[in-house]
């Protein structure tokens, strides 16, 4: 009975290994998302105006708020601690900010997107889009793989 | 610096798969002109790094003080190019931060903002540059605080009157700092001066207003 | 079982992120201006600058071309590009009870805020307000 599925398990192995892979890469990303927004909030506060959806002040705290939230989530994903809670936190603030992202481009707001600090403002609305689209795809993958049961006990 | 790597790592990954268009040096650049410098000019190079050409359809500037040039409206595949932005300094001062707003028909960077940032040397601080008392008030002197930057050490400070109804008498306070008393003959008449202000072995001249202002508050 | 424990988890990293946001808020409490982004009372629009009336003074922060094609009537041109060249002018016009609204093409144009400081800042002058919209607002308001 042990070594019965000795193949299956050794695929089951690598796949959780490609998935931890997955893991670290997102919550890297969002951990250096995080990070540079907390050495400059004043800016960020400025990039979260020009959404025009919330009134200045709750931006200016969400600015000092959000991205220590990514770095917390960030972390989360990478050592396996609070991981559901960091996963849909995550998958939240991205979904949420693709939404106020597209309705701003079609409001015709000029936005420098800020998820990467004013170091992206050159990039251009696609590669933006793409790369939370990516981020997005990936953080419900993770999702998925948790919520199809098999490795729950590994997701603390 | 770690910042622009990543940056620039992730956009490669990106552009591996649309067959990327203008690749630009540097969409930033810092400039830093002298104190006689009329204009700071900006280098933006390019090159058209695809299999098709790229068109500029517009270059718009931030602000009328700075005009760009596009050399050509059209890059074949393969060339290289420079938009060259020229920021007029007139009598700005600080660092100034003016872009370039570039359009092109390249699927892959329709809109690239080009950042020119001049910072602009200050000799001088002058605080207030005006000075005025109101019609009857007491003409009694009033003092303007004049600051020399760090690397712009002043030994001697010239200060002249335009006009000999205001006397001005410089004082150096030590640290690189003067201060010029300005007091006015009378205050019936609305009369005014302009304080000329130059640091000895300086080309530059800076002002100062003196006036007789009509007014019912005091300053 | 699964959604309470995700939830817990949530709610522990939301509370979490406070401590250090916090702790930096308070390290930034003086570096950002918490109400809004440009002070409120900098700003005046069309109708209320032109309820001042007589005590208004315009300054109009555009290239000289643009300033000599239109402007606002009785507006005096003041430019980085010729400061000490027009501050006289202006200088001899202003007395301490009137406003100064100062504008330039639009919005999105920074010339005006620009021109306000320095008024503000290196000749200290009190009621130096800009107009929001600018003069394309101002435009919209004479129909």
């Amino acid at each position: 009975m042990n070594d019965a599925p000795t193949i299956k398990h050794q695929t089951s192995n690598f796949l959780n290994f490609v998935w931890r892979i997955v893991d670290v890469i997102v919550g890297g990303i969002f951990i250096y998302a995080g990070a540079i927004k907390v050495f400059d909030p004043v800016q960020f506060a400025i990039d979260i105006d020009n959404y025009k959806i919330l009134p200045w002040p709750i931006g200016v705290g969400l600015a000092f708020y959000l991205p220590w939230l990514e770095i917390l989530c960030g972390l989360a994903l990478i050592l396996r601690r609070l991981y559901l809670g960091g996963l849909s936190i995550l998958t939240g603030l991205v979904a949420v900010f693709l939404v106020a992202t597209i309705a701003a481009k079609v409001r015709g707001l000029d936005i420098t997107c800020g998820c990467f600090g004013h170091a992206s403002q050159n990039w251009n609305f696609s590669a933006h889009l793409a790369l939370d689209l990516a981020t997005l795809g990936a953080l419900l993958a993770l999702s998925f793989r948790v919520m199809s049961g098999n490795r729950l006990q590994d997701a603390v | 610096m770690k910042t622009h790597i990543f940056a620039f790592t992730l956009s490669i990954v990106l552009c591996l798969t649309a067959r990327a268009g203008l690749k630009w040096d540097q969409t930033a650049i810092e400039l830093h002109p002298t104190v006689t410098d009329k204009q700071a000019i900006g280098h933006f190079k390019y090159e058209n790094t695809g299999d098709k050409p790229v068109k500029f359809k517009s270059v718009k500037t931030s602000c009328g003080c700075t005009a760009a040039q596009t050399q050509k409206e059209e890059v074949p595949a393969g060339e290289k190019g420079e938009i060259t932005a020229t920021f007029n300094i007139g009598e700005r001062t600080g660092t100034q931060v003016k872009t370039v707003t570039v359009e092109t028909d390249d699927p892959a960077n329709v809109t690239t903002v080009l950042t020119l940032k001049a910072v602009i040397p200050q000799q001088l601080e002058i605080t207030p540059t005006f000075v005025f008392w109101g019609q009857g008030e007491a003409p009694k002197p009033k003092t303007i605080v004049v600051r020399a930057a760090k690397d712009f050490p002043v030994k001697h400070l010239k200060v002249t009157s335009s006009s000999p109804d205001f006397r001005a008498k410089v004082e150096e306070t030590g640290n690189g700092q003067f201060k010029i008393d300005v007091q006015p003959q009378e205050t019936n008449r609305l009369i005014a001066s302009t304080l000329t202000i130059q640091p000895e072995d300086s080309q530059k001249i800076f002002y100062a207003t003196a006036r007789i202002t009509n007014a019912r508050a005091v300053q | 079982m699964v959604k309470s424990s995700l939830v817990r988890q949530a709610l522990i990293l939301v509370a979490l992120a406070f401590v250090p946001g916090f702790v930096q808020a308070i390290f930034f409490w003086d570096k950002v201006s918490w109400r809004s982004p440009v002070p409120a009372s900098e700003m005046v629009t069309v109708t209320q600058a032109r309820a001042w009336g007589e005590n208004t003074i315009w300054v109009d922060a555009r290239p000289d071309n643009e300033f000599a094609r239109d402007h606002v009537p009785g507006a005096l041109p003041l430019n980085e590009d010729r400061w000490s060249e027009l501050l006289p002018q202006f200088l001899a016009a202003w007395s301490p009870e009137k406003k100064v609204v100062v504008y330039c093409s639009s919005e999105g144009c920074n010339a005006s805020r620009e021109v306000a400081h320095r008024l503000r800042k290196e000749a200290q002058l009190a009621n130096v307000f800009v107009l929001e919209g600018g003069w394309e607002e101002w435009l919209k308001e004479k129909r």
